[in-house]
This record gives C-alpha cells, sequence and structure tokens, in this order.
C-alpha cells in the first residue's frame, strides 16, 4: 500500500492539509439525529472505546461491541469492560455486518489487520469510523469505495471523555471526512452528530481533515509533547544531581514540576505560564527559550520533513516488521534512567517553587510549544490545527509524567507517539550538550530569585511580554480557548 | 492545679472581610467531652481544624495531653467531606463513576486501605474487627474505594478514627449519612473510647450523642457559649419571606400517570446483588419517602431513575412513561428530574461561583457553560435573595462552609420547578433551624402538583406532606405504604429512625 499523502498533486495536498474550520456551535443544532435508530459498532472496549460508547448510549443511540473471538473467549479485559456496563457483544461475524456505522478504537498498530478483516463483512453504504487518520494516510489503506470514512477524535483521555460528558460539558474533538470515501455526502452529519453523542459539540469542535490531523499529530508527539519533555525531565534531573542537589528532590521536582507548570499554560498559554515567575526570572526564561529554539530548530525541521515525506511512517514501519527491536531497545534504555530509578523524595513543594525553582523547564516548555507551532504553520498546517497539537496536549502528557514518570509515560501513549518520541530524544540530548553545561541550580533546583533583587529594565520587561503575547500560538490559542475555558483542572501534586 | 488539655485564648477567624470568630475563649478540662453545636457557617469547623494543626490558627492553643494514659498522641481530626485518591495518587473521580465497571481496577481496596493505615500507625489488627463489625462494614472490605457511596467513605473514616484511638478526636458531623443503627454502635464505640481515657470534640446539630459527653457549647457572635445541657431550638421561625413568584408559573397536573415503573429490577455487580427484583410504581403527584439502612440500595435506586446506572438499560424499567433505552437521551429525563444527593455534592465543581451552581440547575450541568440568559438571571437572583445568600453570589463554593454549599445546591436543585423532586438527604450539613425552613419549602413547592422522593436517615427531619413510603433492606422492597399525616406526625415526635 502506498502512502496516501504522497500519491497526491501538491495542489491537493495543501489543500488538505489546510482544512481546518473551528465550527459554529449552530453546526450542531441536529443534536445526534443523523446517527438515531442506526446501529453503533465499536470494535475495541479500551479506555476511548468504553468511555465514548457510554456516551453515545446515553445521548439515546443504539451502542454494541464487537471484539476479537479470542478476546470474548478469553473473557479478557475488553470483554468485561463492555459486558458488565450491560452492552451487547458479539464477535465480528455477528455484529459487523448489521452496523450502519463500525467505530474503529482499537490501538493504531491493529488497523491494518482490523480493517482487513471487518471491511468484507461490512454492509453496502455503511461507514467506518477513525480517531486517528494513520492508517489511511501513512499506510494508505483504501477502503471500499462504497462505505463513508470518517474521523472523530477527543483530544483528551478516555476517562476524561465520560467524566465531562456526565458533568454536562464535553472535550475539544477534531473531526473529517476523507474525501475519498464519501459516496452519499453523509459524512460529515454523521461526524458531527456522533460529536454531539459524546459532548465534544459543547467544548469546541474542530473540522479537519486526515492527513493534517495525521501530520499535526505525528509532529506534536514527538517533539514538545512526548519528545521534549522526555529530554528536559531527564537532563534537569541529572544537572541537579551532578550539582549536589538532594535526589528526592530532584526527582520530585521533575516528576510534578512540568505539570504544575503546563497547567498553567493550559488555562492562559505561555503568557499565563511566564506570568507565574518573577520578572527578573522571565526575563531569563525568555532569553533562554530564545536559546533553546535556535539550537533546535533544524531538529524540529527535520522531524517536520520526515513526517511530511512519509520517512519517518517507513523508518517506523519497518522497525515493526523487525519486531519492534529499536523501540523496544529505547523503551529499556528509559527504564534505566536515573530519573526513572530515583523515587520522588518525601518533601513538601509548594505550587509556586515548582516554577521558581524550576526556571530551565518553563524555558523548555516554551521553545518546545513555540517551535512544534512555527515548524507545523511552516509546513502548511493551519494555526488551529497546530495548536491543538502543540500547546493544548502539552499539559495532558504533563499529567501522564507526573502519574507515571516516564517509562510508563511511553507506555501508555500510542505505539505512533512513542517511537517518535525516542527517535526526537535520541537526537536532542548530544544537540543540547553544550547548553547544559552553561545551566546552574538558580536555573534547576534552586530558587532563581533568591539574592536577587528583583530589580529589571523597563524595556527589556515591555520587550519580553510583547514578544510573548503576541505570538501567533497565543492569538490563536486565547480564541479557541474561551471555547473550553469550563474544563476542569487535572492535578495530581 | 492540672493545665487545661486544650487552651484556646483569642481566637480569631475572618471570611473575607467578616469576623466570623472573634477573641474566642475555650478551656477544655481533663475529663471534659464537649458537643459544639450551632448553625452552620458559624465558624465551628476552622476551630476544630486549627486545633488539630491543620490550618494556621490566629490566637493561641495550647495543648496539654494526657501524657499517662497510652494512646496514640495527638489529635486526630474527622472531617465532614472525605477525600480519597486512586492509585497513581491522583483524585480526579466523577460523578457516579462508580457505576461504571472498569475491568482495570484504579483504586485500592477498604481491606489494603486499611491495612496500610494501621502499618502507617502501628495498630493490631485484631483491634479493628470489633469496629468493622460494629458499624455494618464487613462485607465492604473486599470493594474498593471507588465503590463506596458517600455514606461508606464517612464510615471508612469513623473506622479509623476509632481503631487509631488517639488522646483527642473531633468529629465533624458525624452522623452525616449514617442509619440509625451505626448512629447507636458508633456512640457505644466512642463511649468506650472515652474509657480507654480518650476525650471528645463533637460537631453536631443531632439530638443523638454518646452519653459519655458531659460539656455543652454554641457558637454565637463569634465568642463560644456553654451551656448544661444541649440548646434545641425551640421556636423554629416561619419562614416570612415569599417564595419567588415564577415558581407559581408552572402547575404539574397530577394525572395520575406513573413517572417511575419498575417491574422485577435486578442491579448486581459479579455474585454480588445489590437490587433485588424491585416492583416500584410512582405516580405524578405522589410524594414518596424512601428509607432503609446504609446499603440497602436506596442509593442504586435512586441513580437508576436519575439516568445515571448503566444497569438501566438491562431492566424493564419505564420512566416518564417511556421504557428506558428506547433512544432517550439521559439529558432528556435529567431535565425533568431535580436532583440533591450526598455525591452530587461531593462531585459537583468546586471553583464554580454560587450563582454558576444556581443556574446551573436549568442544564442539569456540574458548573455553568452558557449564558442563560436575562429570565433565568432574574430568577436566580430572587432564588440566591430568597435562600439568603446574596453575600455569597460570587463566591466559589470551594470557599465556602459546607453548609451554605449544600443551600446554594438546594437552589439548583430546585430552580426550574421540576416535575419531579428527587432529595437524598437534602438536609446534610444544615442546621436545625435550615433543616425547617427547607422542608416547609418543599411542602409549599410540592402544591405545584410535584412529585416527590425522599430520603432521611433522620425521620423527624421529614417534609410533612409526605405520604407513602418504601423501606428497603438488603436490596429488596420490606414495605411500600400509605403513610397518614396523623401517623407521621406521632412518630415524628418519637424521633423514630430508619
Amino acid at each position: 500500500m502506498a502512502n496516501y499523502f504522497n500519491t497526491l498533486s501538491l495542489r491537493e495536498k495543501l489543500n488538505q492539509l489546510g482544512v481546518c474550520d473551528f465550527m459554529d456551535s449552530a453546526e450542531f443544532l441536529d443534536g445526534v439525529n443523523a446517527l438515531k435508530g442506526k446501529k453503533l459498532v465499536i470494535v475495541g472496549c479500551g479506555a476511548q472505546g468504553l468511555n465514548q460508547g457510554l456516551n453515545l448510549r446515553d445521548s439515546g443511540l443504539d451502542v454494541s461491541y464487537t471484539l476479537r473471538k479470542e478476546a470474548i473467549e478469553g473473557k479478557r479485559d475488553s470483554w468485561k469492560n463492555a459486558t458488565e456496563n450491560n452492552f451487547k457483544v458479539g464477535t465480528y461475524e455477528e455484529l459487523i455486518p448489521t452496523a450502519d456505522v463500525v467505530i474503529n478504537l482499537t490501538p493504531d498498530k491493529q488497523h491494518t489487520a482490523v480493517v482487513n478483516a471487518i471491511m468484507p463483512l461490512m454492509k453496502e453504504g455503511a461507514t467506518l469510523s477513525y480517531s486517528h487518520g494513520f492508517n489511511i494516510v501513512e499506510e494508505g489503506t483504501q477502503i471500499r469505495k462504497d462505505l463513508t470514512v470518517i474521523m472523530v477524535a477527543p483530544k483528551c483521555p478516555g476517562s476524561e471523555v465520560r467524566a465531562e460528558y456526565v458533568r454536562g460539558f464535553g472535550v475539544p474533538t477534531l473531526i473529517a471526512v476523507h474525501p475519498e470515501n464519501d459516496p452519499q455526502g453523509k459524512g460529515l452529519a454523521q461526524a458531527k452528530a456522533y460529536c454531539v453523542g459524546t459532548g465534544g459539540h459543547k467544548a469546541g469542535v474542530l473540522k479537519s481533515s486526515f492527513v493534517a490531523e495525521v501530520k499535526s499529530d505525528l509532529m506534536g508527539e514527538q517533539t514538545i509533547l512526548c519528545g521534549l519533555l522526555q529530554t528536559g525531565s531527564i537532563l534537569s534531573f541529572d544537572k541537579m544531581v551532578e550539582k549536589g542537589i538532594d535526589k528526592g528532590y530532584a526527582s520530585k521536582l521533575v516528576q510534578y514540576g512540568v505539570e504544575v507548570i503546563t497547567e498553567a499554560l493550559k488555562q492562559g498559554g505561555i503568557t499565563a505560564m511566564m506570568d507565574r515567575l518573577s520578572n527578573p526570572a522571565k526575563i531569563k526564561a525568555f532569553e533562554i527559550s530564545e536559546e533553546l529554539k535556535d539550537i533546535m530548530r533544524p531538529l524540529f525541521q527535520k522531524h517536520q520533513d520526515d513526517i511530511m515525506s512519509g520517512e519517518f511512517s517507513r523508518i517506523m514501519m519497518e522497525d515493526w516488521a523487525n519486531g519492534d527491536k529499536n523501540l523496544l531497545a529505547w523503551r529499556a534504555e528509559t527504564g534505566e534512567t536515573a530519573f526513572e530509578k530515583t523515587p520522588a523524595g518525601d518533601v513538601k513543594i509548594g505550587e509556586q517553587e515548582y516554577f521558581d525553582n524550576y526556571t530551565l523547564m518553563v524555558a523548555f516548555v516554551r521553545a518546545g510549544v513555540e517551535l512544534a507551532f512555527e515548524t507545523m504553520v511552516q509546513a502548511g498546517i493551519k494555526p488551529e490545527s497546530a495548536y491543538y497539537e502543540s500547546l493544548h496536549e502539552t499539559p495532558l502528557i504533563a499529567n501522564t509524567i507526573a502519574r507515571k514518570k516516564l517509562f510508563e509515560m511511553n507506555r501508555v501513549i500510542s505505539d505512533t507517539a512513542e517511537y517518535g518520541c525516542y527517535l526526537f530524544d535520541q537526537a536532542c540530548k548530544p544537540l543540547l550538550a553544550d547548553f547544559m553545561k552553561k545551566v546552574d541550580t538558580d536555573l534547576v533546583g534552586k530558587n532563581f530569585n533568591e539574592g536577587k533583587d528583583g530589580a529589571v529594565d523597563n524595556k527589556t520587561l515591555i520587550a519580553v511580554n510583547h514578544a510573548i503575547r503576541n505570538h501567533e500560538v497565543e492569538i490563536i490559542g486565547a480564541e479557541l480557548r474561551k471555547a473550553m475555558t469550563a474544563m476542569k483542572t487535572i492535578k495530581t501534586a | 492545679m492540672k493545665k487545661p488539655v486544650v487552651h484556646i485564648t483569642n481566637f480569631n477567624l475572618k471570611f473575607k472581610d467578616k469576623s466570623v470568630l472573634k477573641d474566642l475563649c475555650w478551656t477544655i478540662n481533663s475529663g471534659e467531652n464537649w458537643l459544639l453545636s450551632g448553625e452552620s457557617g458559624n465558624g465551628k469547623t476552622s476551630l476544630a481544624k486549627a486545633i488539630a494543626n491543620l490550618i494556621p490558627s490566629y490566637g493561641t492553643i495550647e495543648l496539654n495531653l494526657n501524657p499517662l494514659n497510652n494512646l496514640v498522641d495527638g489529635v486526630h481530626y474527622v472531617a465532614n467531606w472525605y477525600q480519597f485518591k486512586d492509585l497513581e495518587g491522583q483524585a480526579n473521580f466523577y460523578y457516579q463513576q462508580r457505576y461504571h465497571k472498569q475491568a482495570a481496577t484504579t483504586t485500592n481496596s477498604v481491606s489494603s486501605e486499611l491495612k496500610h493505615f494501621g502499618q502507617q500507625n502501628s495498630l493490631e489488627q485484631d483491634t479493628l474487627n470489633p469496629i468493622v463489625e460494629a458499624l455494618g462494614f464487613k462485607s465492604l472490605l473486599s470493594a474498593t474505594l471507588i465503590e463506596l457511596s458517600s455514606g461508606e467513605h464517612k464510615k471508612l473514616q469513623l473506622i479509623k478514627a476509632l481503631w487509631l484511638k488517639p488522646k483527642l478526636l473531633i468529629l465533624d458531623l458525624p452522623y452525616n449519612g449514617l442509619d440509625a443503627a451505626s448512629r447507636k454502635n458508633l456512640n457505644l464505640l466512642l463511649d468506650q473510647l472515652v474509657e480507654d481515657g480518650a476525650q471528645l470534640i463533637l460537631i453536631s446539630n443531632e439530638a443523638e450523642m454518646p452519653s459519655s459527653i458531659n460539656r455543652f457549647a454554641r457558637i454565637e457572635d463569634g465568642k463560644l457559649v456553654a451551656s448544661a445541657a444541649m440548646q434545641y431550638v425551640n421556636n423554629l421561625t416561619k419562614i416570612e419571606k415569599p417564595l419567588p413568584a415564577f415558581f407559581q408559573e408552572k402547575q404539574w397536573s397530577s394525572t395520575k400517570s406513573h413517572l417511575v415503573k419498575m417491574i422485577d429490577v435486578n442491579v448486581s455487580y459479579g455474585n454480588k446483588k445489590v437490587l433485588k427484583n424491585i416492583n416500584w410504581e410512582v405516580k405524578a403527584g405522589e410524594k414518596w419517602a424512601l428509607q432503609g439502612p446504609n446499603g440497602s440500595g436506596k442509593s442504586t435506586l435512586l441513580s437508576l431513575i436519575c439516568a445515571d446506572h448503566p444497569q438501566a438499560f438491562a431492566n424493564n424499567f419505564y420512566l416518564f412513561g417511556n421504557l428506558r433505552g428506547s433512544g432517550e437521551s439521559i439529558w432528556e429525563i435529567k431535565e425533568r428530574i431535580g436532583l440533591i444527593s450526598p455525591e452530587l455534592h461531593w462531585y459537583f465543581d468546586p471553583t464554580a461561583t454560587v450563582w454558576q451552581s444556581i443556574v446551573s440547575g436549568f442544564y442539569d450541568s456540574s458548573g455553568l457553560f452558557c449564558d442563560p440568559g436575562y429570565t433565568k438571571r432574574v430568577q436566580a437572583d430572587e432564588l440566591i435573595h430568597f435562600f439568603g445568600l446574596d453575600d455569597y453570589k460570587n463566591t466559589l463554593m470551594n470557599q465556602l462552609p459546607l453548609g451554605k454549599q449544600r443551600l446554594a445546591l438546594l437552589g439548583r436543585t430546585i430552580i426550574k420547578n421540576p416535575e419531579l423532586l428527587i432529595l437524598d438527604e437534602p438536609c446534610q450539613g444544615l442546621d436545625q433551624q435550615q433543616t425547617f425552613h427547607f422542608n416547609k419549602l418543599i411542602d409549599e413547592l410540592s402544591k405545584n402538583g410535584t412529585t416527590l422522593i425522599y430520603v432521611g436517615h433522620f425521620e423527624s427531619q421529614l417534609p410533612d406532606c409526605i405520604e407513602k413510603r418504601i423501606v428497603l433492606e438488603n436490596g429488596e422492597v420490606q414495605v411500600i405504604e400509605n403513610i397518614s399525616n396523623k401517623n407521621y406526625v406521632t412518630r415524628s415526635e418519637q424521633s423514630l429512625c430508619i
């Protein structure tokens, strides 16, 4: 199968990359009607599968689950999830032929196998729904021409999809219709109805395309989201230990710091995150993040280029075929880092202390978010899409690091994210070696403001604030966040 | 002379600009066990937390706990609220999550939670069992924390405190959500603790208390006023303010059509049956009391009616005339119901303001996600005034004492003047006067033809309009009967408790 994106003309590439429409709530007035009375069959019952299914059923839709025979016979977790919540469960042969909409919520890596198994069973004119476009775009899977292919991707973990729905809200969601598979022109109406069914329409819906979703999603996850947070965490920890900071303290600061710092990011963008620092610390963080951006820019560009050309997915699929040789080796390496092996100390770190003593991470986050956003936009991805895949998701990964540290964080994210994360981390560490030599404990481990009088130059501060606040990610972010202000804060620390 | 055990001088507490406690002084001598009562929001909880050194104190608090007895040194405070975390240290749980089954366990089991607590405090396992038995907790040991109801979480906290045996034990509204038998046994266990040398401070407005309580106090005008006995508010004043006029705009006709009809309804988790063959009809306009001991299935029954329980889809059960699972959305059901329950309160958005919380009742959401428009704004303001919450209108819920939060949520419950009111222990955390007022308000509202299902562990706290009751035990219907108003009055005077 050929990479779908690479089969397109440049005009069509740009056309599909540019699909980006932040939808008005008035577009959802038809509610779930387009799916009312239709048979929805979800493939897979993990966190996304179960929680989306609970929401869809509670919205009055007819939901059942289909699982592989082995999962049913072995009474695996997915079978338990579905049956214990009183859903009908059946094999592919039993349920797929009856389905009006088949919702594929299995892990990315299984998509080719799953789609090959279900496609022949699907009835004429039915709809196939994805939550990630990798299979269509990168693997180039061809779907039967009579079938409609849509994507509905809630931009949150499954448990939150449910929690927000139950409280009468929803999570931001991305939807798309595959232009090659919309024979009846019903794709968009069904995707919108699906969105209403999961509550997503209340928190902001972005109409995108399979192509834009894949190319931006891959870029975000491997650079700022997982890659840079991993690199920054490991380098910060090692620096503190090198400089004699207590290991337990260092471990706790790194594990929870990124979550506390990015909570401010989530609520008020880079501006709010930087504003949590004192004026001198803000100026310092600005300066080193500018330096970091210069150092890392070529690496971010390489990642984006490889994603666009299909090179990234080619080598990753090679590794899949090779029994995940690289992935498993890198995973093991992550498990062996000193940070991973040092438990968080039993010390209390106040919320503000996470900012004051971890200025370096604030700089990493600003540099990474802005770079990822800029690089995506330069490559033809629209700012709204770029925002979701950079700034918006950073606090979610940070929360996972707070809960699980790096090794487990990598295991819960998708296989593509994990592979890309290691790829980035391997290349980024040597790139930052010289920079890290200059870093001392005032930036990581100790309070930056200690022994300083807090004085700053007016002009410098004004220029720095101006640069932070007028970055495009801040302008578009303020707009998009308006739609989701009501979302609950996630917190561990 | 012996030094007092607790000596508080010039304790001050402010809420915003208002002084709540002013130069309060309190001396607790050896052998004294205090009951602290009084209206909600007057600083009792803050005072208790300060004694337990959980919040900074603005005044002097001197502790001289008896060094001679061999109880655990220090003060242990059992909060009127509870908190638990999952295995990853997070507390991001959501409303009714406990009814959704996930194969992977995310929270500790009760038994390992207790084991951990015992190890932390070097407690002996065999002293735990009698406490667990007395509070009827044995069957819950294998449950996970997420599966517990709010009343069961409350009990777990009490079990820990009783097992710990601290020198000074402070209990803040310990009877909330506890059935009569558990309350009685709790009091016996507390008396036992006192015999072993502990001292008690009990914050409560209930008539029931351990017999070892020998000192009584109220907080009045920011000061502690000691009295010889529990002071009951004898002259509960009638509500003078009229109910906002918009409540009269909608009248529900008593067509005697059924709003709820359950036919052999069953709910079970694995082998554990929580509801067994329930047959129950609630007709339009009827006023029901739902009763039964802790763990009898009341909350589960109500969760089916409120469209919060997934097993509704596996049962033969009609809501508002429609078979459940025939294409209706839960929001269409919730629209017709006004609900308050301990769990709704516990999971409610703590960062919403009082005003937002009340308005969210129009939309059945936890927190407000849209602009309500002019009419609803005005109605909300009227109701806020009616509840006396004007000063707190823009205050975040998590900054308010429990009683005030509860008042705001009661406003949320009734604001849309719903067809069906489900009040599950609505008056938890309220004082006697507030409870009296609220029940009068329900009597008034029910004249609109509203259908009512009311759960209250204290039968003395039911509104007068109740005319029928259903009693559950072990998940089965024990009794369905009419209760005449006259009978009801005599019973409430005896304070017969279920």
